[in-house]
């Protein structure tokens, strides 16, 4: 039974990579339309790039991502020295508060928040956009960081208190050089998080900030084009990209946490 | 280190900022949604306040009922289907050598991270006609143009979605799962589906619950999916909320129905826990 379930595994694996390896032969396509193979070609590329259009939802979705990955890591460091170095009174009940996203489906914040905006009388735009991706990249971003903090040994900024150093020589030449890579994550997990979002930006966003992947969805009901195939390939090497900066192994601590790792 | 008040102090206006995120656009956003399922409506959908129970009475016609049973369905199937793929990816990545589990999980990592759309509608052009699968169909003698739009094509897709967050709680229950227990289970004379039944599916309990939790009300609330790959004949749940929010502009019906999805995700985390205490709780007596 094991070799049934080692080729059944297999053939996932096959699976998973199957969309993607059609969608990067496909974007080679030289053809004007998907599903009729002319030979190969990087016209598409060259179109992507003299689409005025979909640059300027590039160019909304870069600002927000990286507006609001840089809003989630910041709010998530604070969060988690809180929750982790000065373990605070009633912490159990704010790492809840700050993880409630991760369990209300996505649909429901985004039309919570739709509703919230219209009442104050927030008019949908960049704010709207970027305070609803903090919201939904929190999470992730104090657990990143979180998790680095707690694996941090304790000592290690005692002693730098022991040879004299104050709190803030402490935090800038121990604390802080030891986390980058948790905070790099923590940043580049949002951004990436908020970059492909959908769902709540189709409730956030406003006249003249609709977003990338918005401009793709509302394509794509009119039939799918050979440029986005150009499109969707780059952005699977911006996953990679990220992937890589990232490192398999916090990617691994983060996703699949294990018994070895708090 | 002693606790000083300065550190206490510290702490507490480190959990301001995002204490007030959470409050002002979580928690009272989803306060006033609650407030306004339950408020009278106007003929054209508009919120007039006072106090009703028609909206969750007007979930109840065919039309609303009709989609809520579907999505029901494709939530099960769904969260069924991620679970038990999930858990024969968890379990063949977790008894491989140590040094080649990271390999083969960034292997599920890599499709979860990139786009969603992306990898929604790569399925377009993988199944669409003059695709590689209608062209291998040809080839053999089946007469065949496009699966998509096709029920099979969203179930597909679906599961394209959720598989790695089902993998990923699977896995991390199962790397706890000492392997000599499964040499231990073979040596008293246990078969595959006895050691599995009895060690692995108990030991990985709150992992397969996670995994349950993660895929069954979230796929209630897609919407993308049924649109690009169901040609929009059979709506989610998701769907109807985006209409009544964004077309019909009937916030009292769409609030209800988000706290119909609110209410069954609760429901689902507290089942998750209650199961995965109940199975831990046998295992310790």
């Amino acid at each position: 039974m094991d070799r049934v379930v080692a080729w059944a595994s297999r053939l996932v694996f096959v699976f998973l990579y199957l969309p993607i390896a059609a969608l990067i032969v496909y974007s080679l396509n030289a053809s004007d339309v998907n599903y009729r193979w002319e030979g190969v070609s990087l016209r598409w590329y060259a179109e992507l790039f003299a689409d005025r259009m979909l640059l300027e939802t590039l160019r909304t979705s870069l600002i927000v991502g990286l507006l609001a990955a840089l809003l989630a890591t910041a709010l998530g460091f604070l969060s988690s020295m809180a929750l982790v170095r000065f373990r605070v009174k009633g912490r159990g009940a704010f790492l809840g508060a700050i993880l409630i996203p991760l369990i209300v489906p996505e649909i429901v914040l985004g039309v919570s928040l739709l509703t919230v905006f219209s009442t104050v009388g927030v008019p949908a735009g960049f704010l709207t956009l970027v305070l609803g991706h903090t919201v939904i990249t929190l999470p992730l971003a104090t657990l990143v960081q979180m998790g680095a903090m707690s694996s941090l040994d304790p000592s290690l900024p005692d002693a730098a208190a022991d040879l004299g150093a104050g709190a803030f020589t402490t935090f800038r030449r121990v604390t802080f050089p030891l986390l980058r890579p948790a905070i790099l994550a923590a940043f580049l997990l949002s951004f990436a998080t908020s970059f492909g979002n959908i769902v709540i930006s189709t409730f956030t966003s406003g006249v003249g900030t609709t977003t990338l992947p918005l401009r793709i969805y509302s394509q794509l009901k009119t039939g799918l084009t050979p440029e986005l195939n150009a499109l969707g390939t780059l952005l699977v090497v911006l996953t990679l990209a990220i992937i890589l900066i990232v490192g398999v192994g916090q990617l691994r601590r983060i996703l699949a946490g294990g018994p070895d790792q708090t | 280190m002693s606790r000083t008040r300065r550190d206490n102090l510290a702490g507490a206006l480190m959990m301001v900022p995002a204490s007030i995120v959470i409050l002002v656009l979580v928690i009272v956003p989803m306060v006033i949604i609650a407030r306004d399922s339950f408020a009278v409506s106007d003929p054209l959908g508009g919120n007039l306040g006072g106090f009703t129970l028609d909206n969750y009475a007007k979930l109840l016609d065919p039309v609303y009922a009709k989609t809520m049973g579907y999505s029901l369905g494709m939530a099960v199937l769904n969260a069924i289907v991620c679970t038990v793929v999930g858990y024969v990816v968890a379990y063949y990545i977790a008894t491989r050598p140590a040094r080649r589990q990271p390999l083969l999980l960034l292997l599920v990592i890599i499709p979860f991270l990139t786009d969603f759309l992306v990898r929604t509608f790569s399925w377009i052009t993988l199944l669409g006609s003059g695709g590689p699968i209608i062209g291998l169909a040809k080839l053999v003698g089946i007469p065949a143009t496009s699966l998509v739009p096709s029920q099979a094509a969203v179930v597909l897709s679906l599961l394209y979605a959720f598989l790695p967050v089902a993998v990923f709680p699977i896995y991390a229950s199962m790397r706890a799962i000492d392997p000599s227990l499964r040499e231990a289970a073979a040596d008293l004379g246990a078969g595959w589906w006895q050691t599995h039944a009895r060690v692995y599916v108990p030991l990985s309990a709150s992992g397969l619950a996670s995994s349950v939790m993660l895929t069954f009300v979230p796929t209630l609330g897609v919407f993308v999916i049924p649109v690009l790959l169901g040609g929009g004949k059979d709506p989610l749940v998701g769907n109807l909320i985006v209409t009544l929010f964004t077309e019909f502009r009937n916030e009292p019906l769409g609030a209800a129905l988000s706290m119909v999805v609110l209410v069954l995700m609760l429901v689902t985390v507290a089942l998750a826990g209650v199961v995965t205490r109940v199975v831990t709780k046998k295992r310790s007596a």
